[in-house]
Formats: C-alpha cells, sequence, structure tokens
C-alpha cells in the first residue's frame, strides 16, 4: 500500500455537477483531486461517435437547466461552451392530427394552440406567467442548503428564515397556488388549466420524465415547475443544445475546475470511503493507492456512497436500512440513431418542418397514454408502447454529421424512451434490449413512416447500461426518485439534505442532494457551499 | 312570520348533528334539516329488504374522536360498540389470519414471515405513536399561512417542537408518511404479500388513489387515528348498525334543546350583504338564523345552495377544482346461511372480523388500473363483514347480512352508465367472493348494490365520494377545501362548512362538526365579551 500527499478535499466522480463542486472548492483555495472512473469525465453528458463522422449526445440531449450564473461564474464561454437555443421548443408529433409546437415566443405559442383549441390558446400566456412565478420561487429555494426540520442545526434558523421571504414574495394567488398545486399530480394541474388533451400531454411529460412516477402520481406537478425552474423554460420548458453536444458542456467545466486548480484523474475507480474515529480520513482506488483527504465528497448516488464505499460498521444498522430504501431504480432508455437523410413526419408537412424538428420532439399522444406507458412499469415489464422524446440536434449543429457523408449520414437523432424499468420482472436486459429497441422503431414508425428505412447505425442504452457505464445505482439518471419523499428537507433522507453524510467529512455534492437531479450545476455549487462554511468553522 | 334560529344547520349527516349538539350545548338555538326521512347521512341503518336491517353505506366505526363521545355522552343515548374481531385475508391455497389476540397473529405471521413478524410488532409501535403525534391535527383549525393568527399557530408550533423532539427513524416515518405511497411505505417493512397488500388497503379506502400512487400514505395513517376506549386501530360495530350512531348523537343533541327535522330539504341558502340570513326549504317555507352551518360538501354548499354569482370567481374556481371523483361502492347481502370458505371451511371465528380480498399488491393495483381507465375493477378488493355475527337483530332468526365495501368503482365510467352497469357490478363483486367461497351465491335471498351514483342520489354526496372530497395531499389541513379557506369559515359571513369537506376530512370521526360548532361558539363568545 502506497499512501500519496495530502489533498484538501477529494471530490468522487467526474460528473457535471462533481465538475461544478470541484471547481469551488478549489477557487476558494482547498487543493482539490477529482477521481473519474471513466477515461473522460462528464457523466451523462458525453458525445460520441455513432459512425465514422457522426457523434450524437449518448445519455442527456439538451443542457438547459444548467444555471446561468454557474456558467458564469465559471466562465464556461471561455472554454469555448457554446448554447444553441430554437425558436421551437417542443412538438408533439400526432397520429390523429397536426403536430403541436410551443415556442420560445408566447403569442406565437398562442396564437398556434387556439387553432386547436380558442380557450386554450387564451390561456397559455397566463399559464406561461404562472410557470415562471411558481418556478421562480422554486428556483431560489434551489440555491439554499434545506433547513434541516429534525432538529435546530446551525444556520437552520437562517435558511428557514430565507424560505420565508421567498415564499412571501409571492402574492396571495401565488401563494395559495403554490400550496396547492406542488403535491398535486401533474395531470389534475393541467387539467385544471387546459382542455386539449394533447398538449396536457406533451406537457406533463416534464412531469414525470426519468421518473417512475405516472402522470396521476402525487407531486408531479413539482417535478415539472422545478424543470422551468432557474431557466428560462416557462411553460413550453427548455430546449437548448451544447454547440458540439453535451460533451462540450463536460469539457467546458472540466477546464474550468482545472483552471481553478483542481486535478482530474480518469480511469481511477473509488472502491471504499477511509474513516477514523467517525471521520472520513480519505479513499482507496481499485488499485490499490489509498489516497488521505480532510474531506470527500461524492458525486455518486447516495446509495453508492453509504452502502458500497463507508464501512457498514460505522454507517450502523438503521442508515443502512434507510439507504437501502432510498427508491432509485430508473425506467428511462435511451437509442441513437444515424439517419441517412430527415425523415419526414406525419402531421408535419408544412414548408416550416424543419423549423419545428430543431425543438424537443414528443410521441406522447395523450395523458392516457403516458398513463399506460408508465403502468407497465409498476409490473416490472417495459411499455407495450413506450412514450418519446427526441431530438434531431444535426439540424442546429451541422457540425455533428460533418465528416459522415462517407457513411452516407446526414443526421443523428437522440431518444430517450419510458418506461423501460431497471429490474424486468420476468426478462433480463441482455435479451429485452432488442424488443425495446423494436418497440420504439414501432412507435417512431408510426409518426414517422418509413423513419427504419433511414437508420444507418443505431445504439441502445438500457437502465442496466446506465448503471454499467455510468456508475448510477439502478440507472436512475436524477440519482433518485424526485417525488415528495425524497424531496427539499429530505432528500436524500431526513437530517441529511445539508450536504453532510453521516460520516463526518463526508459531503454529498452529486444529483442525490437537493435540488435533485437535471443538468443544474446547483447541488455541487451548494455542496461547495458547505464545504468552505464548515472548513472556515473549524 | 319567519321562526329565527341562532343556528340552522343544513344536513342530517353526523356531523351535522354533532354540530347542533355541540351548538345546543353552548346555549344556541338550534335547528338541523335532513332532506331525507332518516338521519345519518352515510351513517344510517335502514330496513333494506323485510326483516334485514343494514348499514347501508357507512359499516365500521373506528375513527369517532373520543373528546365527542364523552361530551355528547353517547353512552347514556344508546351508543353501543361490539367489537370486531381480526381480519382474514383468503387466498387460493392458503389464508392470512391477524386477530386482537398478538400472539396467535405473530405465529401466524411467523408463519408467512420470520422477518416480517419481527417486524410487524415494530411497525405497530411505529404507527401507534406516529398517530399519537398527529392526533392533535384533529383537533385544531388550519393555520391561515397568510394572516397566522397566534391563537392557531400555537398548536402548529408545538406540533412542529414535538416533531424535533420525535427519535430520528420516527421523524422519518411521519415523512413518509406524508409524501409515500402505502406500498412503498409498507414495502420497507414487510415481505408477504397478503399481509402488505390487506394493509395497504386502508390507504386506498375512498381515494381514486391505487397502493402505489404517492399520498396514499397518509391516508393509512388517518385510518390508524381511530381511538376507541383508548386502543388505536380499533374496529367496531355500532349496535344496530352505524345508524345507532347516528340516532345516538341525535338523542344528545335533542337532550341539549336542539330541533330537529326530516323530510326538510333545503332549496337555497339566504344572503343578503354578503351574510347568510338562514335558508329557503324547498316547500318554500323561510326559515332564519344568526348562522347557517352547512355539513353538505364544498360543491353542494357553494355551488347549489348559492345563487350562482354570488361567490368571488377566484373562490368558486377553487370549489369548482375540488376534487371529489368517488371510487368505492357498497354491495349489501342478505343471506340464508354463513358463506363456507374453501381454505377454512365451517362457521369460525374468522367470519366475526374484516374479510379482505387483498391477495397482493399487484391485484390491488390491478384495480386500480381499470378504474384509472373509466371501468370498475373486474377483480375489486372487497372489504367483507358479517354484522350479523355481533348483531344478531339486523336479520331474522338464522339468517345474515354482509356488508361489502369495493374498490373500485370510478363515478365516472368510460363506457356506458352506472344504471345499465350497476348489476354487472354486483355480479363482479359476488364472483368475487365465490372464487374463495363458492357457496355465497346459493345464499344469496336479496342484494343491494350502491354505485357512486346511488350514493350521490341517495346521500347527496358529490360524485359518491364518501369523505366529502379526496384525502389527497393538496386537499388536506389549510387546502380543504381551499387554499385560505381551511377554518370553516366561508367567504359568506355566518355561512359556515362543518362537514367532512372541511378539516380533517371523512370517516365517521365528527371531528369537522366539532371543531366548526367549538369556532362559532368561541367566535360568539367574543362578540359578547
Amino acid at each position: 500500500m502506497t499512501t500519496t500527499a495530502t489533498w484538501d478535499a477529494i471530490v468522487l466522480g467526474g460528473g457535471h455537477n462533481a465538475l461544478v463542486c470541484a471547481t469551488y472548492l478549489a477557487r476558494s483555495g482547498l487543493s482539490t483531486l477529482v477521481v473519474e472512473q471513466r477515461p473522460s469525465v462528464g457523466g451523462a453528458l458525453a458525445t460520441a461517435e455513432i459512425v465514422p463522422g457522426a457523434r450524437i449526445p449518448v445519455y442527456a440531449h439538451t443542457v438547459g437547466r444548467l444555471r446561468g450564473s454557474i456558467a458564469r461564474e465559471l466562465g464556461l464561454a471561455a472554454d469555448g461552451l457554446r448554447l444553441v437555443q430554437p425558436a421551437a421548443r417542443v412538438t408533439s408529433l400526432r397520429t390523429d392530427g397536426p403536430a403541436i409546437t410551443l415556442w420560445g415566443d408566447t403569442t406565437r405559442t398562442a396564437s398556434e394552440l387556439a387553432i386547436v383549441s380558442r380557450a386554450d390558446g387564451a390561456a397559455w400566456p397566463a399559464f406561461d406567467a404562472e410557470v415562471r412565478t411558481l418556478s421562480g420561487v422554486l428556483s431560489r429555494l434551489m440555491t439554499i442548503t434545506p433547513p434541516d426540520p429534525s432538529g435546530a442545526a446551525p444556520g437552520d434558523v437562517l435558511s428557514a428564515l430565507r424560505l420565508g421571504m421567498h415564499l412571501r414574495g409571492l402574492d396571495e394567488a401565488h401563494g395559495r397556488a403554490l400550496l396547492r398545486v406542488l403535491p398535486q399530480s401533474v395531470a389534475d394541474f393541467l387539467e385544471d388549466r387546459f382542455e386539449t388533451d394533447a398538449l396536457r400531454a406533451m406537457l406533463a411529460v416534464r412531469g414525470i420524465r426519468y421518473s417512475s412516477m405516472g402522470p396521476h402520481s402525487a407531486g408531479t406537478t413539482q417535478v415539472l415547475l422545478a424543470d422551468s425552474a432557474g431557466n428560462d423554460g416557462g411553460a413550453a420548458g427548455e430546449t437548448v443544445y451544447a454547440r458540439g453536444g453535451p460533451g462540450a458542456l463536460a469539457s467546458a467545466l472540466a477546464s474550468a475546475a482545472r483552471r481553478a486548480g483542481a486535478e482530474i484523474r480518469t480511469g481511477s475507480q473509488v472502491v471504499a470511503v477511509r474513516s477514523a474515529g467517525g471521520r472520513a480520513t480519505g479513499i482507496a482506488l481499485a488499485s490499490g493507492e489509498e489516497l488521505t483527504a480532510a474531506v470527500v465528497v461524492s458525486g455518486l448516488d447516495p446509495r453508492q456512497t453509504l452502502l458500497d464505499l463507508v464501512d457498514p460498521e460505522v454507517l450502523g444498522p438503521r442508515l443502512g436500512w434507510q439507504a437501502g430504501n432510498l427508491r432509485q431504480s430508473g425506467v428511462t432508455a435511451k437509442v441513437s440513431l444515424a439517419l441517412s437523410e430527415l425523415p419526414r413526419f406525419s402531421g408535419l408537412t408544412g414548408d416550416d418542418a424543419a423549423v419545428r424538428l430543431r425543438g424537443r420532439l414528443l410521441v406522447a399522444p395523450s395523458v392516457r397514454y403516458l398513463d399506460v406507458a408508465h403502468d407497465a412499469a409498476k409490473y416490472g415489464r417495459m411499455s407495450d408502447q413506450p412514450w418519446l422524446e427526441a431530438t434531431i440536434p444535426s439540424l442546429t449543429d451541422p457540425l455533428l454529421v460533418d465528416g459522415a457523408a462517407a457513411s452516407g449520414v446526414r443526421h443523428v437523432m437522440s431518444v430517450l424512451v419510458q418506461s423501460a424499468p431497471r429490474q424486468l420482472r420476468d426478462d433480463s436486459w441482455d435479451t429485452a434490449r432488442d424488443t425495446l429497441l423494436a418497440r420504439t422503431m414501432a412507435v417512431l414508425e408510426s409518426v414517422a413512416p418509413g423513419i427504419g428505412a433511414l437508420v444507418v447505425a443505431r445504439q441502445m442504452h438500457t437502465p442496466a447500461d446506465m448503471e454499467r457505464d455510468l456508475g448510477m445505482t439502478g440507472g436512475h439518471p436524477l440519482h433518485g426518485e424526485p417525488s415528495l419523499d425524497q424531496w427539499f428537507a429530505w432528500r436524500p433522507m431526513l437530517g441529511y439534505a445539508r450536504y453532510r453524510m453521516p460520516l463526518e467529512g463526508l459531503y454529498l455534492c452529486g444529483s442525490g442532494a437537493h435540488p435533485g437531479g437535471g443538468v443544474t450545476g446547483v447541488p455541487g455549487r451548494n455542496a461547495a457551499r458547505e464545504v468552505i462554511a464548515d472548513r472556515k468553522r473549524s | 312570520m319567519p321562526q329565527r334560529y341562532d343556528a340552522v344547520i343544513i344536513g342530517g349527516g353526523h356531523n351535522g348533528l354533532v354540530s347542533a349538539a355541540y351548538l345546543a350545548r353552548g346555549g344556541l338555538k338550534t335547528l338541523v334539516l335532513e332532506r331525507r326521512h332518516v338521519l345519518g347521512g352515510a351513517a344510517v341503518t335502514e330496513e333494506v329488504f323485510p326483516g334485514f336491517r343494514f348499514s347501508v353505506a357507512s359499516y365500521v366505526v373506528s375513527l369517532l374522536r373520543p373528546e365527542i363521545i364523552r361530551d355528547l355522552q353517547l353512552p347514556r343515548h344508546g351508543l353501543r360498540i361490539l367489537p370486531l374481531d381480526g381480519t382474514f385475508t383468503p387466498l387460493d391455497d392458503d389464508y392470512l389470519w391477524r386477530t386482537d389476540d398478538h400472539a396467535q397473529t405473530m405465529r401466524e405471521i411467523r408463519r408467512w414471515s420470520a422477518q416480517d413478524a419481527e417486524a410487524y410488532s415494530e411497525y405497530g409501535l411505529l404507527m401507534v405513536e406516529m398517530a399519537r403525534f398527529i392526533k392533535p391535527i384533529l383537533g385544531i383549525t388550519p393555520v391561515d399561512p397568510r394572516r397566522p393568527d397566534p391563537r392557531d399557530a400555537m398548536p402548529l408550533g408545538s406540533l412542529l417542537r414535538d416533531f424535533s423532539k420525535l427519535p430520528r427513524r420516527q421523524q422519518t416515518a411521519f415523512v413518509q408518511l406524508m409524501t409515500m405511497s402505502a406500498a412503498d411505505f409498507l414495502d420497507q417493512w414487510f415481505e408477504t404479500a397478503p399481509l402488505k397488500a390487506t394493509m395497504s388497503a386502508s390507504g386506498i379506502i375512498g381515494t381514486y388513489q391505487g397502493v402505489r400512487s404517492p399520498g396514499t400514505a397518509y391516508v393509512l395513517l388517518h385510518h390508524y387515528m381511530g381511538e376507541i376506549d383508548g386502543a388505536f386501530r380499533a374496529w367496531v360495530i355500532p349496535r344496530g348498525g352505524t345508524g345507532g350512531v347516528s340516532e345516538a348523537i341525535a338523542s344528545s343533541a335533542r337532550s341539549f334543546g336542539a330541533e330537529i327535522r326530516t323530510e326538510a330539504p333545503v332549496d337555497h341558502i339566504t344572503i343578503r350583504d354578503g351574510r347568510a340570513t338562514g335558508v329557503v326549504l324547498e316547500s318554500g317555507e323561510e326559515i332564519s338564523a344568526a348562522a347557517v352551518l352547512a355539513s353538505t360538501d364544498a360543491k353542494v354548499t357553494f355551488l347549489d345552495l348559492i345563487e350562482s354569482g354570488t361567490l368571488e370567481p377566484d373562490f368558486e374556481a377553487s370549489i369548482r377544482q375540488f376534487r371529489f371523483r368517488g371510487s368505492s361502492g357498497k354491495v349489501n347481502l342478505a343471506l340464508d346461511g354463513l358463506p363456507d370458505f374453501t381454505i377454512m371451511p365451517g362457521p369460525g371465528e374468522h367470519l366475526r372480523g374484516a374479510i379482505s380480498f387483498s391477495p397482493s399488491l399487484d391485484y390491488m393495483e390491478q384495480a386500480y388500473d381499470d378504474a384509472k381507465g373509466g371501468r370498475f375493477s373486474q377483480r375489486p378488493y372487497v372489504d367483507m363483514v358479517i354484522p350479523t355475527l355481533v348483531d344478531p337483530r339486523m336479520a331474522p332468526p338464522g339468517k345474515h347480512i354482509v356488508s361489502c365495501f369495493v374498490q373500485y368503482a370510478p363515478y365516472k365510467l368510460a363506457e356506458g352508465t352506472w344504471d345499465d352497469q350497476r348489476e354487472a357490478f354486483g355480479d363482479a363483486v359476488v364472483d368475487t367472493l365465490a372464487e374463495r367461497a363458492p357457496n355465497i351465491r346459493s345464499l344469496i335471498l336479496h342484494r343491494q348494490v350502491l354505485t357512486p351514483l346511488d350514493i350521490e342520489r341517495t346521500m347527496g354526496l358529490t360524485e359518491g365520494n364518501i369523505f366529502q372530497g379526496e384525502l389527497s395531499l393538496e386537499q388536506l389541513f389549510v387546502n380543504r377545501p381551499a387554499p385560505g379557506w381551511a377554518r370553516f369559515r366561508t367567504p359568506i359571513n355566518d355561512l359556515w362548512l362543518c362537514g367532512s369537506s372541511a378539516h380533517p376530512g371523512g370517516g365517521i370521526m365528527g371531528a369537522p362538526g366539532r371543531i366548526a360548532a367549538l369556532e362559532l361558539l368561541r367566535q360568539k363568545g367574543g362578540e359578547a365579551a
């Protein structure tokens, strides 16, 4: 066993939150090391070549939830990050009618919706304003360290006061609305506001994406509003691409971290968090190398952090039981397609089709469709007809397929597929993957007849793949269900929502911590703030 | 010359009667107006078939507040409690039988899983602790989050202080109970399918939610708050059926001087300059009162009994958004003898308690999937009770009555109407029973099927919701029935809510009726002082 130099902070994992956290730590003067098991950092932010010359987002395909303040503070633009925001935010592809597009421009959306439903068109601007107001409150809540209702810890009083201030910022009507809608199901929330089922469905998607909850599950409205919190999403939702693919954001974050003085080690897998006298003292690598540090900050998911890395003796049976019950079973798969040309979509025939196709594309025709797709997962089955969220990033970023002429590829299409539960009851993903791929293609054919013939190459990432490749327990991209029982002051667990884990000197900075998943970078920044505060105290 | 009362109460359900009793006891000239010929609303006993008397709708009692039994001296007014011992869950090839005999129940669960047996006692203790902790909520007026009145904030504050004093694991359990699904909550503790399914059932009673729907763990807890003679989670049958409770409360109310009129349907509430001044009966008779208390649900009260255009649009909108979505039905059977369960033949103690048709969580959830699709469950969850085994006078000698609470029966059907699907629904229930007790078909002398539509028509409960509005997270406490209006008062001065649409919600609990009356008396006192 070799022991090497002591670090002030070791950050576990090289995902976006870990990189954000490491950057803030390094900037505060801490000697900081990032340890990533894969050959490259970025975690779910990855761009890969699907055929020679054609690159495609491997997992996440938009990055619009990244906090503008974080991008600015880290100077990501200086690191070459370019963000692209198409005019069309999202388009619902339908077999039984013309596609519905929600635009960044509220008036344009309203006038288009008015064609489908006069009432819904008229309701849209007010709804957009309502979402922005309510999301605004959540946005502020996201940046604070949650109070600890389980007992007065230092700083709680302060955060509680801030909390009150945020809520008082609301006028009476919105204050009441917030109380009622946060725990509400997204289906009920939207039923109260719109009459067009297809519109409800295309909005409801953001309340259940990556989650094993359905549109009728309580608390999914909070998920929908959080998706628009701290970004320009509004009611239509964010659709922002990183030029060069999500991997470009990963490299920008990495160089920001290095610029701040953090060291990044890839290809090194952590196997244990060492502790002595109830305090974290460092980590052990698969290589057998031991690294000591004043604090260990985990960007890995809470289950893995507590159950796989911390000595069970130290954690104790009760916390072990609690951590073992964290609900973190992924339901989303990813299909990547290289296409010989742009598919034709039924219901999207106008000459502005190409413009509408630049946004997110949904196959989620009705709330009932989403619900049925969700029901299968409850019984450990994949949906017969999964709902899909697709993007064709090559439309806004032609360089992605720049060198692919030889391969006969003109476009790449990234498709999120739900529901595909990590645990299949009567099947394994080794054999089920082809079935899911076939079902996905069948659903795509229903809105884009002939698309199958255009496929030059395709890849499939099941939740099992994501668990293995990204080291996310359950292949859950959010590091745990975004449900009300794993929310705010009790995410990931009551008493541990302030980024400090049961082991002194061990912190959580990933999506398993408040405010949860999505490429926001906020958990990373919040955690860094708390680490630095503790360092100042000691 | 119209008569003048201090308080007139719309609806002679158990909450209306409780309010009446407390107001009369407080010295107010009080009148109760009931639309039907019988009192009790959903807590009513009727001779549906000659010689066979049924608790037509609500059929067991657990939640009735002890302070009400005390204050209103209900035993003196004829309330008799008969124990309902245990829960029997029959399966195809086995059964799960829990009784009040703890040791026996332990042996039974150990037969399924040693680990579950161990967890069971711990779980029971925890739930009692949780019920004790949350119980004060049932007695307080929700604080107005916008302009907190210290008098209301105090009990809430002490609740929060108590919370921070609880052991961490109890705090965690409480947060989970307020947010989780019943299935997820129970999955943490148990592995035995029929045990989890049968326990999860109390999480879905009266809701249009499944055992896997977040929020149902709260309903689970809600049903643990019952206290009879200090014993939490005790389910009992009132002698003479649930109508016996209503009759006792009515008798108590009368003894305090309250006047009660049946077959006196209210047409509308009279309102002058934003004040409720009385009611007008369908007969045209005018009754004026200083205060009007509506035990009818929020929709009936604000949208049917008040002239439209009277209410603020915002408030009216939020009442329209208050969700009812009745999901349960009731099948009452008159039997020529006792059902014979294949897995445990013959008569016996297992028939004296609740008989739960809930083999697994999947079974429960599939029943809900049917409902979400706008169909009644092909294989529903059924909670079956045979009251005649503890209260023989409900049927002729040798005969029996069987009460079946059934979920799911969604008020809104995807196809057809309840009038043409009523009997098909009844058949689905009998088929479900016959799978476990085949002889039951041949025993049936009469059958009464109550769909949500029937419950709405007969009891006046909107969409047949037995709780006067779903017990979903967004419709509890400060949001019940509308955000900012959870304090029994309404936007109309002198018009009060005293039914289950108000905090803390449904069940034969009487809490809304009691707190509303006490609030009104407190206000009067304040005015007098």
